[in-house]
């Protein structure tokens, strides 16, 4: 393929929007990972996991996919909910020690797992 | 198993209801809407051991859930219920899609637990009060259409004023007539000083049905449907 060296912004442009996508559909297909991850660090509501994510992967996560995956991990022990003193209209979310276990032992299980698949695809 | 999910149900619907129907369950205030649509799929969930998934737009799961148990409604473990409130309360000065967030909310389920095979939107009224949207006719003929294909039998609770007289529908409500598999309706009659509640099979595709209004009850165990009212 003959490429002139105009050409070299835009296939750097090109280059970077495939890996954005590559980014963006790691992260929708394992949000559950990346929620528990933002919630290690301090209690959030939706909203504020929504933004968190928003800002350090630059990857929008929808309403409807982050909502129930709070809901199910509360019913299932792994967070706990409680209204914020003088908000009661948002609900934040923390880790219980069980999902405090569980997101250390998921995120180093993912990031590993992310690893071997580099190794996998370089040779 | 749905047409032997709530008792007296089976004297209605002779044959079951196909896998994939979309049904309206349409009525006034207090006419039962909402416990019977959670009863049917509450019941059937606890037959089957599928799952169901029962949507609320206007109430949240802590006052749904107590409203079922005033009624000596028993929600079952495989039925998992969603509200709106906190992203109403958290995104109060965005618009938000109900309708891409009620399909998003679904595959969430479907792909959670396998074999989610009923599902309830309680009510289409909120949808349409909560969106501004346009094109919100043809979503919701889209929206159909991925229910079905889907094959997951839906209950979609509609109210309608009291006072209109039966087979009489709304511009809205005759699009989504056309558009839904099967009617339910519910509705109250006086006479004689009393009231009764009934319950009425105004449509059920692929269904042999009974025509006739039946008196609907409710007792400690639940809702009852007893013999044609008339």
């Amino acid at each position: 393929m003959n490429r002139s060296i105009d050409k070299i912004p835009e296939l750097c442009e090109s280059h970077e929007d495939y890996c954005k996508k590559f980014i963006e559909r790691i992260i929708k297909t394992n949000r559950e990972v990346f929620i528990l991850s933002s919630l290690l660090e301090k209690q959030m509501c939706g909203y504020d996991l929504i933004k968190d994510i928003f800002t350090k992967c630059d990857v929008f996560l929808s309403q409807g996919t982050v909502y129930p995956i709070l809901y199910t991990l509360e019913d299932e022990g792994l967070l706990m909910a409680e209204y914020s003193k003088g908000d009661m209209r948002s609900k934040k979310y923390s880790l219980t020690p069980k999902g405090r276990e569980i997101a250390e032992k998921d995120i180093e299980e993912f990031t590993n797992a992310l690893l071997q698949i580099s190794f996998l695809i370089k040779r | 198993m749905l047409k032997n999910a709530v008792n007296g149900l089976e004297n209605l619907l002779m044959n079951e209801i196909p896998a994939g129907s979309v049904i309206l369950v349409n009525g006034a205030e207090g006419t039962l809407k909402s416990g019977l649509v959670f009863s049917m799929l509450s019941n059937h969930i606890k037959v089957t051991g599928e799952h169901g998934l029962y949507v609320s737009l206007e109430q949240t799961k802590a006052s749904h859930q107590q409203n079922m148990d005033s009624l000596g409604i028993k929600k079952v473990d495989g039925l998992h219920i969603f509200d709106y409130q906190d992203m109403r309360e958290e995104w109060i000065d965005r618009e938000l899609d109900f309708v891409k967030m009620t399909e998003e909310v679904i595959d969430f389920y479907k792909n959670k637990y396998g074999n989610l095979k009923v599902f309830a939107l309680d009510s289409l009224n909120a949808l349409y009060s909560l969106s501004d949207d346009v094109h919100l006719r043809n979503k919701m003929y889209h929206f159909f259409l991925s229910l079905r294909e889907e094959g997951l039998t839906t209950f979609l609770i509609m109210e309608s004023p009291q006072s209109r007289l039966p087979g009489q529908f709304t511009e809205w409500h005759q699009s989504e007539r056309f558009l839904a598999d099967g009617t339910i309706e519910l509705g109250r009659v006086e006479g004689n000083g009393v009231v009764k509640r009934y319950i009425q099979i105004l449509k059920m595709r692929s269904t042999r049905h009974a025509m006739e209004k039946h008196q609907i009850v409710i007792d400690e165990n639940g809702l009852n449907i007893l013999g044609p009212i008339y």
